[in-house]
């Protein structure tokens, strides 16, 4: 039996793959995928390519077919398990709106996250899913899923799996801001005047760090795809699962280090096999 | 002795009393047909009403109460102070309202200023009013066309029905727009009859429902168009808060896909 490299014993648990598809749905602003790409593939020496709209290449009879499909999984009472319904017929054009322009920039309906994930694995991997290729959806949409704990929906800024979600408008509602922040929403501070007093404390839509920040969210899909564990619980890693932007902020641009100890060490391992 | 001059003609109280029934009268019977009933006089409706009255739409809003402009005589609790967002300050600019920058992107104006110069703006496109005048039920034809409305007086529906049994009466239309808020009387008129399922409204969440609001902003069923707060309980979308842009470039949309259904053409220009 050959011998494991300690580290790797339980680590690699599906194939390494050969590409990472770096796919990207509605208008994402500043974000740079190229820039995210060239890092995944820097960190682990696996190549990307950036694939644009993840729509485009889809016939009008499976984008109205995807449309039908995403106006049945908006989740209306975050209180409330999702239910299924019928969509109305202007839920169902706003959906093929949507989708049929890549610089839509509307977001703001909370879908059920795990169903998005599956209703974008169907488009893109038709015939089941392929481990071959790590793909990762960026997308300006909101999603969320349910948290058994408190009994409601959260919204989410990644969301792993095959494909990888990442939405850059979780990115901004997810974590949460500081406490002090929606204290004063709470009495009716507008929040224009809120986000210029709490400027750089969170991430804002638009912010320029989005990039920086979404290459740690990146490398956690991968590792995801490669481990099945995304999350370290070292904060000054960029595999910290962060809940607060605050968190956010410091394990993506601020840590001591960028990959804690073991992490660093199961990237070398990966980096060694290519 | 001098005789003292009055400083008003003399008229008796019959003629006043004619004057009314007769010009209330013969506004009522030209708009028992019109091209377009609006179910609701706040924002989103005049707004409506105003943009497609310009453009010689024959256009009736009906209205439960008494004052026209729904809740945009005041802002959030209580405060006659009404907040926009960019781009709803262009409308205020368009209407002649006056408002001030609060912070990047966020103005304020006074609200029975904002409402007044509103109401005067469809008024002097045309807009026909029937105040004090509650929906009752919706009039369909073939295919489930929306095509008017059963209307009556409020004070009908406010009262004991023992004393009070008064049956309503029709209003037709080529379009009939619900503006009525989160209500959505007529839209939930067609719930009941099972022709559409609303999802009703969702939490606040100010930021993002009024770009939701406006782009799903449209007609919900054959010859029924839906505006304003309306739109967010029909769809199930993120309730608004007490800021009125959503609600004017809701009514803006709604004009515009009237007019482009009753003439594609001349919508075009």
């Amino acid at each position: 039996m050959q011998q494991q490299c300690e580290g790797e014993v339980n680590d690699f648990i599906r194939p390494i793959p050969s590409t990472i598809d770096l796919y990207e749905e509605g208008d994402l602003g500043s974000l740079d995928i190229t820039k995210i790409g060239e890092y995944l593939e820097e960190k682990t020496h696996i190549p990307f390519r950036t694939r644009g709209d993840i729509y485009k290449r889809f016939s009008k009879k499976r984008i109205e077919e995807v449309s039908k499909e995403l106006a049945r999984i908006k989740v209306r009472d975050p209180g409330k398990r999702f239910v299924s319904g019928v969509p109305l017929q202007g839920e169902v054009d706003y959906e093929k709106r949507r989708i049929g322009d890549p610089s839509w920039k509307i977001f703001g309906i909370l879908y059920e996250g795990v169903h998005y994930q599956k209703i974008i694995s169907d488009l893109v991997f038709k015939g089941g899913v392929v481990f071959k290729y790590c793909l990762l959806l960026f997308t300006n949409q909101l999603f969320g899923t349910w948290d058994r704990n408190n009994n409601r929906y959260h919204a989410r800024a990644s969301l792993y799996g095959f494909p990888n979600l990442i939405s850059i408008t979780g990115l901004v509602e997810a974590p949460a801001k500081p406490k002090e922040f929606y204290l004063k929403k709470q009495i009716g501070t507008p929040v224009e005047w809120l986000k210029e007093e709490y400027q750089g404390t969170f991430l804002d839509h638009g912010d320029l760090r989005t990039t920086d920040v979404l290459k740690g969210y990146a490398m956690q899909a991968l590792l995801f795809h490669i481990t099945g564990d995304p999350f370290c619980e070292d904060r000054d890693c960029r595999f910290f699962n962060s809940h607060w932007q605050e968190e956010v902020l410091h394990s993506q641009l601020d840590s001591q280090y960028e990959f804690c100890p073991r992490h660093e060490k199961i990237l070398k391992g990966l980096r060694e096999r290519q | 002795m001098a005789v003292k001059k009055h400083i008003f003609t003399p008229v008796s109280e019959k003629e006043v009393t004619r004057a009314i029934v007769d010009a209330f009268a013969r506004q009522f019977i030209e708009y028992v047909e019109s091209d377009c009933l609006i179910i609701g006089g706040g924002p989103s409706g005049l707004m409506v009403g105003r943009d497609i009255a310009l453009k010689g739409v024959k256009t009736l809003i009906v209205e439960r109460n008494n004052y026209i402009g729904g809740g945009f005589w005041i802002g959030g609790y209580l405060m006659n102070k009404v907040t926009v967002r960019e781009p709803g300050q262009k409308i205020l600019e368009e209407l002649g309202i006056p408002y001030e920058k609060v912070v990047k992107g966020l103005y304020v104006a006074d609200g029975p200023h904002a409402c007044s110069k509103l109401i005067a703006a469809a008024c002097d496109a045309g807009v026909k009013f029937a105040n004090m005048t509650i929906f009752d039920d919706v009039v369909m034809r073939e295919g489930n066309r929306v095509c008017g409305a059963v209307v009556n007086w409020t004070p009908v529906n406010a009262l004991p029905r023992e004393i009070t049994c008064v049956d309503p009466i029709a209003l037709e239309a080529k379009f009939v727009v619900d503006s009525t808020g989160h209500d959505a009387c007529v839209v939930k008129k067609l719930e009941e009859r099972g022709l559409l399922k609303t999802a009703g409204f969702g939490a606040m969440w100010v930021e993002q429902s009024e770009d939701l609001v406006v782009e799903h902003t449209g007609e919900a069923h054959p010859g029924l168009i839906v505006t304003g707060m309306a739109v967010a309980t029909t769809y199930g979308l993120p309730r608004m808060g007490p800021t009125f842009g959503g609600m004017l470039l809701s009514g803006r949309k709604g004009a515009q896909v009237i007019l482009q259904k009753m003439n594609p053409v001349v919508a075009k220009r």
